[in-house]
C-alpha cells in the first residue's frame, strides 16, 4: 500500500477527532463530514494498492481489477453517512431554535443553572 | 424415606411462599395453616429417625441440575435427623407462640408466615443435604429468609439496620464457605458428603489445600454462628418480632455453624489447625459475649449476647474434642435450645404484655404473671446450672470434659478451663439479675400503667420447655435412648450415660464455687444497682461496621460522581481514550509480539508512492487541516467541501468510478444542506462560539486524543497492507459477475445481487433518518411572538456568554 494513503487517513481521523470533541455542535457536525470521509477512505486502503490494475468492470480488458468488494461497501457507506449528516443538520437546526444555543457548554451551563435554583 | 423427606422439607419450601397471598384472605388466622407444616415436618423426622438402617440406605436423590452432576441429595444420619428435630420440634413451639405473639396490632401475617415456613424448610434442607453445593443453597436461603425476618418490621430504623448487617455478614462469610467447599471438592473430586465421611480426606501433597478450605469453611461457620469478629450482627438482628429471635437468633439458624462443625469434625480433626482456631476464637468469643451480656440491659440483648457466648463454647468444644469423638455436644446443644429458646419466649410475653425492653424499668412481674415465673426461675437456673436441671448436667459434663481436656491440649486447654470458669460465673450473674429484675421486687410505675394480661396459651411454650429442662434434668435417663440413637459415628465414642448425681468430684465442687462466686458477683450488682454496666465504646464492633459501611458508601459515590458526567461532550474523551488506550495497546502489543516493524512497512510503502495521488492527498489533507485551522464557519464549510471534492478525486486515482459518481453528489447536496443550516444561524451565534474556549488542561488532552486517533489508525492502515494478501472474496465477486448476475459492473452487481441485503439495510437507514428529520421539524411550533420576528428570532438572538457584552 502506498504511504501517501496511509498518513492522509491519519491526519483525516486526527482533525476529524479534535472537531468532534469540541463544544459546538457545528464543529461537531464537520467533524462527523470528515470522520465519514476518513472512514469511507480508510475501506479503501483495504483494497490494496490500484497501481496496475483496472476498475472492476468485466470484460473491458484483459487486466486484473481492484477489488469491487471495499468499493460496494464505500458506496452503501457514502450513502448512509449522508443520511446521518442530514439528520445530524435536522437535528442541529431544531436544537438551536428551542436552546437559543448552539454550544454544548452554554447549554449545560443552562441547565446547571436551572437545576442549581 | 422419599416421601417422608418431602413432607419434611418439600412441602413447606414448595407451599410456604403460597402463605403470603393466603394471609391476604385469612388475616392473622393463616398462621394456624402455618402451623401445619412444622408439626408435619416433625411427624416425617421422627419416622425417619425411627427407622432404624445403615447409614447407605439413608441417602435418597432426586435429580435437579443433572448437566452439572447436582443432585438434589438428602443424607438423614444421627446429626441430620437432631438437628432436623430441633428445627421442627421448635417450629411448632414458635409457630404456636407466633399465632398469639403477632396479634391484630401487627400487619402482613401472611407474609410473615411465608417467611418464618420459608426459613424452617430452609433450615431443614441445610442440615439434611448430602451434597456440599445443596448445603450451601440451603445456607444462603436461611440467611435470606433471616434477612427477611429480620426486616420485618421495615418501618423502623433499627429493624433495617440489623437486617442489612446479618444479611452482609452472614452472605459474605456464606461466600468463603462456597469457596472452601469448592476447594475441597478440587482436592477430594467429590461434593458428596456420604463418600467424603467414608473416605476421609486425602493427606500429604494436598496439605496447602486443605489447610485454606479449613480456614475458609470455618470462616463461614464463625459468620453464621456470631462468632467474633462476626458476633456484632446477633444483638442487632433482635430487633425482629420475639418469636424470631427466639427460632433462628437463639434456637437454630445460629447453630448452623456449630452444625457445620460438627459435620466436618471427623474429616478436619486430625489437622493440626482444628483446634487451635476452634478453641482460641469459640472460648474467646465466650468470655466475650458473656462480659456484653452482663453490661446490657435490654432484655433481648443480655439473651442474644448470651446466645453468642454459648455458641462460642460450643464450636471451642468441637475444637478441643478428642480424635476418637466427642461425648456430650447433643446434650449441650438441646440444653441450649431449651433455655434459651425458653427464655427469649418469656422476654416476648413480658415486652407484649408491658411494652418494656429495659431490664431496669421492669420488675414485680411475679405477682402478676405465676406461672411466668415459674417457667423463669427453672429456665434461669437452667443457664446459670443449679441442680435439678439440664444446665447442671451440662455444666458438670462441659467440666468434666474441660478438666480432661487440660492436659493433652497444654496452654490450649489451661485457656479454655479458665475461660469456661469466667464465663459460667459471670453467666450465674445475669441468669439471677434476669429473673429477679423482671419477676421479683417492687413494680415500678411504668409497668403498673402499661401491663396488660398476655393470653394464657402464649406462656404456654415457655412453660413446656422449663418443664423439659427440669424432667431431663432430674431424669437423665429418658435422654439416654434418644442420643444413642442419634450417635454418629465418627464423631462421637461411646458415652457414659449421664445421671444426675455423680458423687462429689471435682467438677461438682468447682460447680458449686462458680455458683457461689457467681451469686456474689450478682450481689455486687445489684447492691450498685448495675450502674457500672456499660458496653464500653472499644467493643461496639456494630458501630465500627456500620461506620466502615458508611465509609465505603461515601467512596463508592465520591468514584462514580469522578468518573462520571452528565454531559455526553464530557463523556466523549473518556471514551475515547479507553479505546484508545484498549486498541492501541493491544496493537502495540501485537507489534511487539510479532516482531515486526514500523520503520519497514514505511520503507516498503513508501516504494509504491503515486505522485499524482500524493499531491492529491496533500491537497486533501490540507483542506482537512483549514476546517480545523480557519475561523468562520462559512471557510470551514468551504474547506469541507473541498476536502469532499478531492477525496471524489482520490476515489478516481483508485479506480472507483461509482465512488466517485456518489461522492460527488453527495457533496453537493452536503453543501447546500450545512449552508441552509448555518444561514439560519444569526450572526451571534457564530460570534459567541468564538469567545467560549475549552480550559488549556481540555485544548491538551483533545489534541492528544486526536493525534493518538490518527497515529493509530495510520499504523493499522500500514500493517494490514504490510501482511501478505489473502485470498480476496472481491476477486471471485469481479470473476463471477457475468455469469452469476448478468452485469459486468462488479460494484452494482455487488451492491444489488450479490449483497443484496446491504442495500436494503441502507434504504431503511435512510428512511428512519427521512422520519426523524421530518419529526423534529414537524413538532417545533413557534410561538405567535417567533412568527411577528420572522424565522431568525428576534434580533440579537443567540448566544449570550457572560462577560460577552464587546461586538
Amino acid at each position: 500500500m502506498s504511504l501517501e494513503t496511509a498518513l492522509l487517513i491519519g491526519v483525516l481521523f486526527g482533525c476529524a477527532t479534535w472537531l468532534v470533541l469540541h463544544h459546538s455542535f457545528v464543529k461537531i457536525l464537520f467533524g462527523f463530514v470528515l470522520l465519514s470521509n476518513a472512514a469511507n477512505l480508510f475501506l479503501l486502503s483495504m483494497s490494496g494498492s490500484p497501481d496496475g490494475r483496472e476498475a472492476p468492470i468485466a470484460g473491458q480488458t484483459a487486466g486484473p481489477l481492484v477489488d469491487p468488494l471495499p468499493q460496494a461497501l464505500i458506496l452503501t457507506a457514502i450513502v448512509i453517512g449522508f443520511g446521518v449528516t442530514a439528520y445530524l443538520v435536522i437535528l442541529l437546526y431544531r436544537l438551536f431554535l428551542d436552546q437559543k444555543t448552539t454550544n454544548a457548554a452554554e447549554l449545560f451551563a443552562e441547565q446547571d443553572t436551572s437545576e442549581r435554583t | 424415606m422419599k416421601w417422608a423427606l418431602f413432607i419434611a422439607v418439600g412441602l413447606p419450601l414448595l407451599v410456604g411462599p403460597w402463605l403470603g397471598l393466603l394471609g391476604r384472605a385469612l388475616g392473622r388466622r393463616v398462621g394456624w395453616v402455618a402451623f401445619a407444616f412444622p408439626v408435619l415436618s416433625t411427624a416425617a423426622l421422627l419416622w425417619l429417625a425411627a427407622r432404624p438402617g445403615p447409614a447407605a440406605a439413608r441417602i435418597s436423590e432426586w435429580p435437579w441440575i443433572p448437566s452439572l452432576g447436582i443432585p438434589l441429595a438428602f443424607l438423614a444420619d444421627g446429626l441430620a435427623l437432631f438437628f432436623g428435630l430441633i428445627v421442627s420440634g421448635m417450629g411448632v413451639l414458635v409457630f404456636w407462640y407466633a399465632n398469639f405473639y403477632l396479634d391484630a396490632h401487627y400487619r402482613h401475617h401472611g407474609r410473615f408466615y411465608a417467611y418464618l415456613t420459608l426459613f424452617m424448610a430452609a433450615m431443614l434442607g441445610t442440615v439434611l443435604a448430602n451434597h456440599l453445593l445443596l448445603l450451601f443453597v440451603f445456607w444462603e436461603l436461611t440467611g435470606l429468609a433471616s434477612f427477611l425476618l429480620i426486616g420485618f418490621l421495615h418501618e423502623e430504623e433499627a429493624s433495617r439496620v440489623g437486617a442489612r448487617q446479618a444479611l452482609l455478614v452472614t452472605g459474605f462469610t456464606g461466600l468463603l464457605l462456597l469457596a472452601g467447599i469448592l476447594m475441597v471438592r478440587q482436592v477430594t473430586g467429590t461434593f458428596a458428603l456420604d463418600e467424603l465421611l467414608r473416605a476421609g480426606l486425602p493427606a500429604g501433597a494436598h496439605r496447602g489445600w486443605l489447610t485454606a478450605a479449613l480456614l475458609l469453611l470455618v470462616l463461614g461457620a464463625f459468620g453464621k454462628s456470631a462468632q467474633f469478629p462476626f458476633h456484632f450482627w446477633l444483638p442487632n438482628a433482635m430487633a425482629a418480632p420475639t418469636p424470631v429471635s427466639a427460632y433462628l437468633h437463639s434456637a437454630t439458624m445460629v447453630k448452623l455453624g456449630v452444625f457445620l462443625c460438627a459435620r466436618l469434625f471427623p474429616l478436619f480433626v486430625a489437622h493440626e489447625l482444628w483446634a487451635p482456631l476452634l478453641s482460641w476464637i469459640g472460648f474467646g468469643t465466650m468470655v466475650l459475649g458473656a462480659v456484653l451480656a452482663l453490661q446490657s440491659h435490654d432484655l433481648k440483648a443480655i439473651l442474644a449476647f448470651s446466645t453468642v457466648s454459648q455458641l462460642g463454647y460450643l464450636i471451642g468444644y468441637y475444637g478441643l474434642g478428642a480424635t476418637a469423638g466427642v461425648e456430650h455436644d447433643y446434650l449441650h446443644i438441646l440444653n441450649h435450645v431449651l433455655y434459651k429458646g425458653g427464655l427469649f419466649m418469656i422476654a416476648g410475653v413480658v415486652i407484649h404484655s408491658t411494652g418494656l425492653q429495659d431490664i431496669r424499668h421492669l420488675g414485680g412481674l411475679g405477682r402478676r404473671l405465676p406461672w411466668l415465673a415459674g417457667a423463669g426461675a427453672v429456665l434461669a437456673a437452667t443457664m446459670a446450672g443449679v441442680i435439678g436441671t439440664t444446665g447442671f448436667l451440662s455444666k458438670e459434663m462441659m467440666l468434666k470434659e474441660i478438666l480432661e481436656a487440660l492436659r493433652p491440649h497444654g496452654t490450649l486447654g489451661s485457656y479454655a478451663a479458665g475461660c469456661v470458669l469466667v464465663t459460667s460465673v459471670i453467666k450465674v450473674a445475669f441468669a439471677a439479675r434476669f429473673f429477679t429484675n423482671v419477676f421479683l421486687g417492687p413494680e415500678p410505675a411504668a409497668v403498673k400503667a402499661r401491663f396488660h394480661a398476655p393470653p394464657l396459651p402464649l406462656q404456654l411454650p415457655p412453660l413446656l420447655l422449663a418443664a423439659a429442662a427440669i424432667g431431663f434434668g432430674v431424669f437423665p435417663r429418658w435422654l439416654d435412648p434418644a442420643l444413642d440413637a442419634l450417635a454418629v459415628p465418627g464423631l462421637h465414642r461411646p458415652a457414659d450415660h449421664l445421671a444426675l448425681w455423680h458423687g462429689v468430684t471435682l467438677e461438682f465442687l468447682t460447680s458449686l464455687g462458680v455458683l457461689v462466686l457467681g451469686a456474689g458477683l450478682y450481689g455486687f450488682g445489684q447492691r450498685t444497682a448495675w450502674r457500672w454496666a456499660r458496653i464500653s465504646p472499644a467493643l461496639r464492633f456494630d458501630a465500627f461496621f456500620e461506620a466502615g459501611l458508611g465509609a465505603f458508601f461515601r467512596f463508592t459515590r465520591g468514584l462514580t460522581r469522578t468518573l462520571q458526567a452528565d454531559r455526553p461532550v464530557s463523556y466523549l474523551p473518556v471514551v475515547l481514550a479507553f479505546a484508545l488506550t484498549l486498541v492501541g495497546g493491544w496493537t502495540a502489543y501485537a507489534l511487539f509480539r510479532s516482531g515486526e516493524a514500523l520503520p519497514g512497512w514505511v520503507s516498503e510503502a513508501a516504494r509504491g508512492v503515486d505522485w499524482l495521488r500524493a499531491f492529491a492527498a496533500g491537497l486533501i489533507a490540507l483542506a482537512a487541516l483549514g476546517v480545523v485551522g480557519v475561523r468562520r464557519w462559512t471557510t470551514q464549510v468551504i474547506a469541507l467541501s473541498v476536502a469532499g471534492f478531492l477525496t471524489t478525486f482520490y476515489f478516481v486515482l483508485h479506480r472507483a468510478p461509482d465512488l466517485a459518481l456518489t461522492q460527488i453528489l453527495v457533496e453537493v447536496v452536503t453543501l447546500i444542506l450545512v449552508l441552509l443550516l448555518l444561514g439560519r444561524f444569526p450572526r451571534s451565534a457564530e460570534r459567541g462560539e468564538r469567545t467560549w474556549r475549552p480550559p488549556p488542561g481540555r485544548r491538551l488532552l483533545n489534541g492528544v486524543l486526536a493525534v493518538s486517533v490518527g497515529g493509530l489508525m495510520s499504523t493499522l492502515v500500514l500493517w494490514v497492507n504490510a501482511r501478505p494478501a489473502a485470498e480476496r472474496v472481491g476477486d471471485r465477486l469481479a470473476a463471477q459477475t457475468v455469469d452469476l448476475a448478468e452485469g459486468t459492473n462488479a460494484v452494482n452487481t455487488t451492491l444489488v445481487d450479490f449483497r443484496g441485503f446491504d442495500t436494503l439495510g441502507e434504504i431503511t437507514v435512510l428512511l428512519i433518518a427521512t422520519l426523524g428529520a421530518l419529526g423534529l421539524l414537524m413538532r417545533y411550533k413557534r410561538t405567535p411572538e417567533e412568527y411577528r420576528q420572522g424565522p431568525l428570532g428576534a434580533p440579537g438572538m443567540g448566544v449570550h456568554h457572560p462577560g460577552e457584552d464587546r461586538p
